[in-house]
Order: C-alpha cells, then structure tokens, then sequence
C-alpha cells in the first residue's frame, strides 16, 4: 500500500526567478500601483527569501518579478559591483533567472543597488531598483506607521519641515547625511534610501525608471521617468551635496564623482571613486589608449564607452540651475 | 578593508567552506537524529519558520549548525515558494489530543489537570553520570533505545504513546466560564470561508491589523522577543496581571477537503500548543465584551496564543501580549504595531546582522556634515551648495590638513593601482 510521503511529489525544483507565479503576479501590481502614484509607499506581502532579511530582499524581490532571460543585470553595494554582498546577489539572480551580468552600467537592463546611483547618467530602457532599510521619511518625527500613513495623506509634512528648522537653528546647517527626504511629484514626501546627498538629484526628471523596495518594511514606492523630485529645501537655505571639491581618486585622477574616504595608517586619507564599474571603465579606456596608440575618437566605442555622467569633472550637475 | 571582502565569489565560497568544515558533514541520519532528540528544537523551529514540517525542520537545524535564526530562514525561505494547495478545516480546541493541559485559574477543572510530559517539576541537574559511563554500554543502551522506537510506530520523538496521548475528551476551561456565564458566549455565526481569512504570509500587515493576522504573527514571532515583551507585560508595565486560564498541548487531527470526491479526510496529526489567559476587567474601559446582567462592573477578558509545535513559554508570553495589546492606552511596548513589527525573527536579526555589511558611503556623508557643521559654526555663514569650506573646523579632533592635499597619481597619469 501506498504512503502519503510516497505519492506526494519529491518538489525539489524552485520557480523561474525564485518566486512563485502568485508573488510576482503580487509584485507586479503593486509595482504599477507604485509607478502610477509616484513617491507613495505601497504595502505589500513580501516573501522570505534565501537571503537574510535586511540584506537587500526587497530590491531583490522586485529584481526576481522584473527580471528576464534576456536581461543583463548588474548589482551595486554601496557603489562596489565585487563587495561580497553585491557578488551574491547577483551570483542568486543569474543563477534563478539565468540572465547576463555586468558591471557596466550602460550596459545593464537591471540595475539593483544598495545606496548608491552610478555616475554615467542612465537611459530610458534602463531600471534602478534601490535596496531600502527604511521607507518611511517621517520615521524621525513619528514612530508609529499607522499615523505617519495618515500625514502622508494628508501632506502633512510640518513637522518634517521644523525638524529641518531646528537643525538650521542649532548646527547652522541641515544635518542630514544619506537618505535625504525629497518631495515627488510636488506630492509625497519619499526617502530616497541611504544614497548619499550627491545622488539625490540623480532622481530629478530621470530618463530611468527608479523602484525603491523595502523589504523588511515592506514598503515599495517608485519614481517614474522624468518626474520631478526635490530635496526638502528652503527658499534661502538650498540643498547641499557632500563637498568633495577638493578630493581626487588615486586610481584616476579624476575629481567630482563621489568619493570613498580610505584612511591610511599614519593618518591622513587617500581617496577613490565609489563607482567601481565607472572606474573599470575609465581604466580600460586609458589602457586601451596606450596600448593601441590610438587617439579617444579610433577607440572603438562598444569597448569602452564611457557614457556622459550627472557631474560633468566640474563638479556641475547636467541639469542647470537644479543644484542652487 | 573589507569590501576587500572583495573577490566577491570566490571569498563567498570560501567563507562558507570554512563554515561547513568546522560544523561538519551530516547525512540523513544526523538529521533523523536531530528529529528524534531535539523535539522541542525542531518545535521552536517549526513555530517561528511557521510550517509543519519536523525533517525539514531538522534538517534545517544540521544545515545551520544549530544557528536558530539561520534554520528559520531557511525553512522560511523554503515556505515562501510553496503553493496554497488546500486549505485545512478549523481546528476545534476541545478536539486536540490532549498530552498535557493544566489551568492556573482552577485548583481542578472538567476532566481533570494533565501534567503530561514536562521538566516543570524536575530538578535541572545535569546528569554528569552519562558522561563518565563506558562508551560501550553507552552504544548498546542507544541500540535498545532505537528498537523501542521503532516499535512505538511512526512517529519519532514526541510520539503519541510515550507521551501519554488520550483519546479523552477534555472540555475547555473557557467553555465551562461561559457555561457559567463569566464570559461573553461566544456569537453564534458560520465558520468563515477559509480563502477569506486574511494571511499575513500573502498579504501586507497593515494597522489595525484583523485579529487572524495578530495572531498568526505571534504564531510565527520570535520566542525570545516575545518573552521580553511579554515578560515586560508581566513584570509591571502591563496594567493587568493575567492567570493563565488554560494551556494545552497536544496533537491536532487535520483535514481537507479531497478535492476530487469533496469527502473530508485526515492528513495527519500535528503537534500544536495554545494557551489562553484571563483577566478581570472594568467593563466600561473595554466597551461591549461586558457581561450582560446590567449591574456588574467587571467582566473577564481573554488572551490567546497558539503555534504549530510545543511551544509553552512563547505561547503563554504571546497570550498575555494578545490581551494586553486590547487595552485602552496600552505601554508603547506593547501596542500591536510595536510588537508585531519588533518580533519577526527573519525581520529582526536580518537587520541586526545587515550592520555587518559595508556602509561606507552612508557614513561618508555623515562625516562630511560633522565636518561642515564644525566649519559652519566657526564661520557663522551659510555657503553655497557644496559646503561652507573644505577645511575642518579647529578643535575637531584628527584635523583635515593632516590629509595630503595633492592627489597620489599626479593628474593626467591614470595608471592603475
């Protein structure tokens, strides 16, 4: 006679792209939910994955439902496509959906990253998806989800606005690092995750199409292309990036691209471009120059294009008048 | 530097290498092992990975070395890709196969106090005598353990017959309280469709979350968080001080509907634990669950807790979470969005262990605005949108012209490094 554990089929086999066909379909929704109401954050049920939570499993949600075999993928912690987090993700991805990686931003059809926007400006065909900790900007001045839910409903962003307020009053400056709130779509005040300042204005009237995913919080929101966002600021108090001005990368040379700070022993600190897959880039085309001899315009283009990024070596970001 | 944990594939391969050496092999036998020796492990497991399932549960547990949060993970993980094939009929308490089910409220209760399989009443001295006892007798002592085991039928461990399983009927303690009208009689209305009840693995928590996903988040929650915060009810910052009403241990049939003849059948007994506890309450403080006779001003308030798996301290600190989470102003810490958001043992030590990962960029930017507020407050002004200067302030400690000014490849070279 037959057992139970007998006829049940062994399912040791996982969907295409992890989740099963019921999440992504979830996914999905919400996702358009999201893109249709820019900067409002969309509850939804958010799987447990193989991966710890915290780890980046609502970006990693949203890649799973987005992804497919002809996609090239490229993942991003903290601006380093080779950090170990970075590598499993992607190693986790290519191996579910069995798409291409890279590390060249022009080149990826999926971008999912930890805090970080690359520095070559991307394209309409291209998405951001950004790993976000905490979705709620209003998290500082109310604790409690269900109230700030409310004051998001009704754009009651007051308080936000006088924590801003006393920072000027006691430091002389907004004090806020990363995750700087921005006001989408002249509606809802959204995190745009831990990105540092500098990439804020990244977001402004993008070509791309930005997903932010929470998945611990389980929140996801988006940023369509070419909608407008702007970091809370103040008529006479504008919005600053990091000031770098005076950095250079030492495996560059280059300037005005957002920088990590490497302490070195004996004091002191030398500095590099955050961006490795800009970097690689930037490399190739140096070596590939004096290798060939050639001048930048023989070089052939596929190989090493460096595409034209948000700070031009000035430090000026493309969108004039943006950045006051 | 550790994104010089770089390498990235390799250096993931290798860390978990060094990790499977030092925990081990195991084969299929280590986990039928786990299964059989650890059943309250492979319980807890079960609880917070919030599936029934004691050999993945097990193996789980060999995988991860015995790290808890890791086999909650990956059982979880492991849940999330599987389909809803059915959905069970209600569980009747009064229908579990009792092992163990004891109230505090009542010195006896209808059908009597079962003590059942407990350590409660034991003293908790390590048997150092099995260490020292001959590795030989130690060997034919498991053989025979083994054999009576398999004697006992299918079920390893916690099986029925060792552990005392009665076929008794042994009425709910609350059942008798509503007899005796203490409590509200339970609204008479049709078992809800079950696709209709709200899953809080399907479907985004939201505040006030619906009671099923209140009580299917304590369910899955994490024992140890859910003792703190109900230990922290307990202790005094909960208004009340509950009696546990009734605990019960047992084994419950389940039964689906077969989806071919419609005929209802049992696909097998689960281990599951719920406890129940009781207050006395001032009736106008808590509205329309008051008792019915007009003039009393107290009535008795229920909390409730149940996990698949024996799980008695989590169940027990969940209940008394349940009730307190009802009150009128309840202790921030126990307010409903506070403790279901904060127990979630996949959401909490994921995110506890994510501060491990590089935040360098993240802490970049907050070094550039305590170096600017120090130069701001020196200045006194306000800069354009860079920054007031690039110097920092006096004072701070580790001073920023100690940092060498001139880049260390002279621009217009770009050799790599």
């Amino acid at each position: 006679m037959s057992t139970i554990a007998e006829l049940a089929s062994p399912n040791r086999g996982y969907s295409y792209a992890f989740l099963d066909e019921f999440a992504k379909r979830e996914l999905r929704r919400r996702i358009l939910k999201a893109i249709a109401i820019p900067g409002y954050q969309v509850p939804y049920a958010s799987r447990e994955l193989p991966i710890a939570r915290g780890w980046g499993t609502g970006g990693l949600q949203v890649t799973l439902a987005l992804v497919g075999p002809d996609d090239v993928v490229k993942v991003i912690d903290q601006g380093a496509d080779d950090s170990v987090n970075a590598a499993n993700l992607r190693r986790f991805i290519a191996r579910m959906a069995g798409a291409d990686t890279t590390t060249d931003a022009s080149r990826a059809t999926l971008i999912q990253s930890r805090h970080r926007i690359p520095e070559e400006r991307l394209q309409e065909h291209q998405t951001l998806v950004l790993q976000v900790p905490d979705p709620e900007p209003l998290r500082s001045v109310e604790h409690n989800i269900s109230k700030a839910r409310l004051m998001h409903a009704e754009a009651d962003y007051g308080l936000l606005w006088l924590s801003l307020y006393e920072q000027l009053v006691l430091y002389r400056r907004v004090t806020l690092g990363a995750s700087y709130p921005c006001l989408v779509h002249h509606r809802y005040v959204m995190s745009p995750s831990p990105i540092p300042r500098w990439d804020v204005p990244k977001l402004h009237r993008s070509a791309h199409l930005t997903l932010l995913s929470a998945g611990r919080e389980k929140r996801l929101y988006a940023v369509p292309p070419y909608t407008d966002v702007r970091p809370l600021e103040f008529a006479d108090v504008p919005f600053r990036v990091e000031d770098q001005r005076g950095w250079t990368c030492h495996r560059t040379g280059l300037r005005n691209k957002f920088m990590n700070e490497l302490p070195q022993t004996g004091g002191g600190a030398i500095y590099e471009i955050s961006d490795t897959g800009f970097v690689e880039k930037v490399l190739r085309r140096v070596s590939d120059r004096e290798a060939t001899g050639s001048t930048p315009a023989q070089v052939a283009p596929a190989q090493v294009a460096v595409g034209a990024t948000y700070y031009d070596d000035e430090g000026r970001f493309y969108i004039d008048g943006y950045l006051k | 530097m550790y994104v010089a944990a770089r390498g990235g594939e390799s250096a993931i391969r290798n860390a978990e290498r060094l990790y499977r050496d030092l925990i081990g092999a195991f084969d299929a036998e280590t986990v039928r092992t786990i299964e059989r020796a650890m059943p309250y492990l492979v319980d807890r497991v079960m609880g917070e990975g919030s599936l029934y399932a004691p050999e993945l549960a097990a193996l789980a547990l060999a995988q991860s070395g015995g790290d808890l949060y890791e086999a909650v993970l990956m059982l979880r993980a492991f849940r999330s890709t599987q389909p809803r094939l059915a959905y069970a009929r209600p569980v009747d308490a009064s229908s579990v196969l009792v092992v163990r089910r004891i109230s505090a409220a009542f010195k006896d209760i209808p059908g009597g106090q079962v003590l059942g399989p407990t350590l409660d009443y034991s003293h908790r001295l390590l048997q150092l005598e099995v260490l020292d006892r001959d590795a030989k007798a130690q060997g034919e002592e498991e053989r025979s353990q083994s054999g009576e085991q398999e004697e006992d039928g299918e079920e390893a461990g916690m099986a029925g017959e060792r552990s005392g399983v009665s076929n008794r009927n042994y009425p709910l303690v609350a059942d008798w309280q509503r007899d005796a009208r203490l409590l509200p009689l339970l609204a008479v209305h049709p078992c809800p469709d079950a696709s209709e009840i709200p899953d809080v693995t399907r479907e985004p928590l939201l505040f006030p979350a619906p009671r099923a996903m209140r009580l299917q988040s304590l369910s899955r929650a994490d024992t140890g968080g859910v003792l703190a915060l109900g230990y922290a009810n307990m202790r005094g910052y909960g208004a009340v001080h509950p009696t546990v009403n009734e605990i019960r241990l047992g084994y419950a049939e389940i039964e689906i509907t077969h989806p071919i003849t419609g005929e209802l059948f049992s696909i097998g007994r689960i281990r599951v634990t719920h406890a129940e506890v009781v207050t006395a309450l001032k009736s106008a403080s808590v509205g329309d669950g008051a008792q019915t006779d007009g003039d009393t001003k107290l009535h008795l308030e229920l909390g409730f807790c149940a996990t698949v798996g024996w799980n008695e301290v989590k169940t027990i600190a969940g209940a008394m979470l349940d009730l307190a989470m009802d009150l009128p102003d309840p202790h921030p810490s126990h307010t409903e969005e506070y403790v279901l958001y904060h127990t979630d043992p996949v959401e909490s030590s994921g995110f506890c262990i994510h501060y491990k990962l590089p935040h360098y960029v993240t802490f970049g930017s907050e070094l550039d605005v305590v170096r600017s507020v120090g130069e701001a407050k020196r200045v006194a002004g306000l800069g354009d949108y860079y920054g007031d200067g690039d110097r920092l302030a006096s004072g701070m400690p580790g001073t920023y012209s100690e940092r060498p000014g001139a880049p260390l490849v002279p621009e217009g070279t770009t050799e790599q490094v």
